[in-house]
């Protein structure tokens, strides 16, 4: 049996025995748990996060690289958070993630350049979104029947098919696969020249994806795609429509990836399909997995482990990939549900303790 | 039809080469459920081991090809312990990270040993071609074609007529009733990570020759050779073999023909057809359990 409290605090959603977590709606209507739908924490969480980082952010880092490294992080946080609700809550393993990254730049690329159609920058972002979420429709429609392995195998042919595309087609991905010349990004007549400024670009938008993440996180569709994740068959008879969960979190994913993709591609002025390759999709992963795949928070922390630690080992040279391995390794045993887990189970521990020191017993059922 | 020939070879002993990568893959995956994503690097280390012991030792090259396959085995019994054994209670899922985890140390471990310089790997055959039909084709890919028909029949036999095929065939279709069974889990999968990266060697020693080795080779070939394990319905033995085949020749062939430019990305459309027309592969060893 499971700490009782545990059912209390509203991050308990996601249950690994599977089954219980969906069960909640059962519950519900009897008033027992209350469903995340109630708690505000959700926000704040965010809002605190946006407060600390907006502070804190442009005053610790103000080398050239690390503001470098701070604004490459917040692009993988967007395209992590995509990959978290195709991964993480649908349960779909989607190796097209970096390929919607690569589609989203070429796409904004296209619809603004100056010699091309010359629209505005808000213009390219939008149609990059529209165009991922709108292939990752048709392919998620393609495969609907594809389960695990047969998804990641079909994704990840996709991922590969389009990057021949790119590589000749030169009208839309440039010579080579590679598309330069993009414009810095600007909005409403302000143009985001140095990294500097364009972390506020990123910090905003960054901030809109973490709110829309915190409504998914509160909403029904969470838990609805986990109950289908976890088992689809018993997920169906109850009433749950997994298919079209699964479907939306895969195209509201992939258009985040796309988003990311066009962010990425105008901050550097250039993209190039190699530079998302089969190493950034498995980068993905990792983030993921480093993280914890339980929360939207993991990829945000699991991206900074990502970006950070190549540069900390960058001192020791060749010998960097061999530790990298081995640091993953070890990261691997010692919290195999990611570091949000880690922290999750610390604020489970304190709330305890908490509760036991003012002598009263927890509340449940 | 010297230009088939050709290409029909040059597929034939790609296909045999995938078949090979793919079935060391099932080996494990039916043994412990795991899917070893340091497998193309297994495949890479074992091509560096024996272009290695060649090159410093002067060992005969054939023999250098075995003791690297048998080093390869050790490598295998090794990655067990270290990243599969301590997590053997833990969800399937840590341990697939563990593999990646493994597969950047070994890639890293190659790049300090052998830089990233390409590295020629000699073959016993030479670069002697014959003529069959009209078309010169290399006696590397003859071999191929023969020491992978001969490893495929091997492993066929293996799984259907030993003791070993047997356990492991029980142990794939449910783990849990196989170990009630007695059948000792913990010796067949140090077993099933040594076979596996055996074979993975035997495949990193065939190909190696047709190219020079780089460290990324042996994880385009995993890539390519998990996909034609799915193509097959992903755990069928016969499946993966057809798979591969189909693989090498639609590369070959098709590439060779119409889409020369494409000829790469040829297997992977195949490979989406067949999956959105049957979403569990050719051959299906699926089934549904709730």
């Amino acid at each position: 049996m499971s700490d009782p409290v545990i059912v209390e605090t509203p991050d308990a959603a996601p249950a690994p025995q599977g089954g219980t977590s969906w069960l909640g709606f059962m519950n519900r209507a009897r008033g027992v748990v209350r469903p995340p739908i109630f708690d505000r924490h959700y926000y704040l969480g965010v809002a605190v996060f946006l407060v600390a980082l907006g502070l804190l952010g442009p005053v610790l880092f103000t080398s050239l690289s690390a503001q470098y490294l701070l604004n490459l992080w917040m692009v993988y946080c967007i395209a992590g958070i995509g990959f978290y609700w195709v991964f993480g809550l649908a349960g779909k393993f989607a190796f097209c993630q970096t390929f919607m990254m690569a589609l989203g730049g070429f796409m904004s690329a296209w619809l603004t350049k100056a010699t091309g159609y010359n629209l505005p920058f808000l213009v390219g972002l939008i149609g990059a979104m529209v165009i991922t979420g709108f292939i990752a429709l048709v392919v998620g429609l393609a495969v609907k029947r594809a389960q695990a392995f047969y998804f990641a195998i079909a994704t990840l042919a996709l991922t590969e098919v389009g990057t021949t595309i790119f590589q000749h087609w030169t009208a839309f991905a440039g010579p080579n696969g590679t598309q330069s010349g993009l414009k810095p990004p600007s909005l409403f007549g302000y143009t985001f020249t140095s990294n500097s400024k364009v972390f506020w670009l990123f910090f905003g938008v960054l901030g809109i994806v973490l709110f829309a993440a915190a409504m998914i996180e509160r909403s029904p569709l969470r838990r609805e795609a986990i109950a289908a994740r976890d088992n689809f068959l018993v997920a169906q008879i109850s009433g749950v429509p997994g298919f079209g969960r699964q479907l939306t979190l895969f195209v509201a994913g992939s258009a985040l990836g796309g988003l990311s993709g066009a962010l990425f591609g105008h901050w550097d002025g250039s993209v190039s399909s190699s530079s998302f390759g089969i190493e950034l999709a498995i980068g993905l992963f990792l983030m993921l997995l480093l993280g914890g795949v339980g929360s939207m928070w993991g990829p945000v922390v699991g991206a900074i482990f990502y970006v950070a630690i190549p540069q900390w080992l960058s001192s020791v040279q060749q010998y960097s990939q061999v530790i990298y391995g081995v640091v993953l390794l070890v990261v691997v045993i010692a919290v195999p549900e990611g570091l949000v887990g880690l922290i999750r189970k610390f604020g489970n521990l304190a709330m305890v303790s908490y509760r036991r020191a003012r002598g009263r017993r927890p509340e449940h059922a | 039809m010297e230009k088939f020939v050709a290409l029909l070879f040059s597929g034939v002993a790609y296909g045999a080469v995938l078949a090979i990568v793919s079935l060391g893959f099932l080996v494990l995956y039916k043994a412990t459920g795991v899917i070893n994503f340091a497998h193309g690097d297994l495949v890479t280390l074992g091509a560096y081991l024996a272009a290695w012991f060649i090159s410093t030792s002067g060992i005969p090259i054939v023999l250098s090809y075995v003791i690297a396959i048998v080093a390869m085995f050790l490598v295998g019994v090794v990655l067990e312990r270290v990243a599969h054994a301590p997590l053997r209670k833990r969800p399937v899922i840590v341990v697939v990270i563990a593999t990646l985890a493994a597969s950047i140390v070994i890639e890293g471990i190659i790049a300090v040993w052998q830089g990233s310089q390409p590295v020629p790997l000699p073959s016993p055959v030479g670069n002697s071609t014959v003529t069959i039909l009209g078309a010169s084709i290399s006696d590397q890919r003859i071999l191929i074609i023969v020491v992978a028909f001969i490893a495929v029949t091997a492993m066929v036999l293996v799984f259907q007529r030993t003791s070993f095929g047997r356990q492991l065939r029980a142990l794939a279709s449910d783990q849990a009733t196989a170990q009630l069974q007695g059948i000792r889990v913990r010796p067949i999968a140090v077993i099933a990570f040594g076979l596996s990266a055996a074979l993975a060697a035997l495949a990193g020693v065939l190909v190696g020759p047709l190219s020079a080795l780089t460290i990324q080779f042996g994880f385009n070939l995993m890539v390519l050779a998990f996909a034609a394990a799915v193509i097959g319905g992903f755990g069928s033995i016969g499946g993966a073999i057809v798979g591969s085949l189909i693989m090498g020749l639609t590369q070959q062939l098709l590439g060779g023909y119409i889409f020369t430019e494409y000829a790469n990305s040829l297997p992977f459309i195949l490979l989406f057809i067949v999956i959105v027309l049957r979403p569990t592969g050719l051959f299906n060893v699926q089934r549904a359990r709730l």
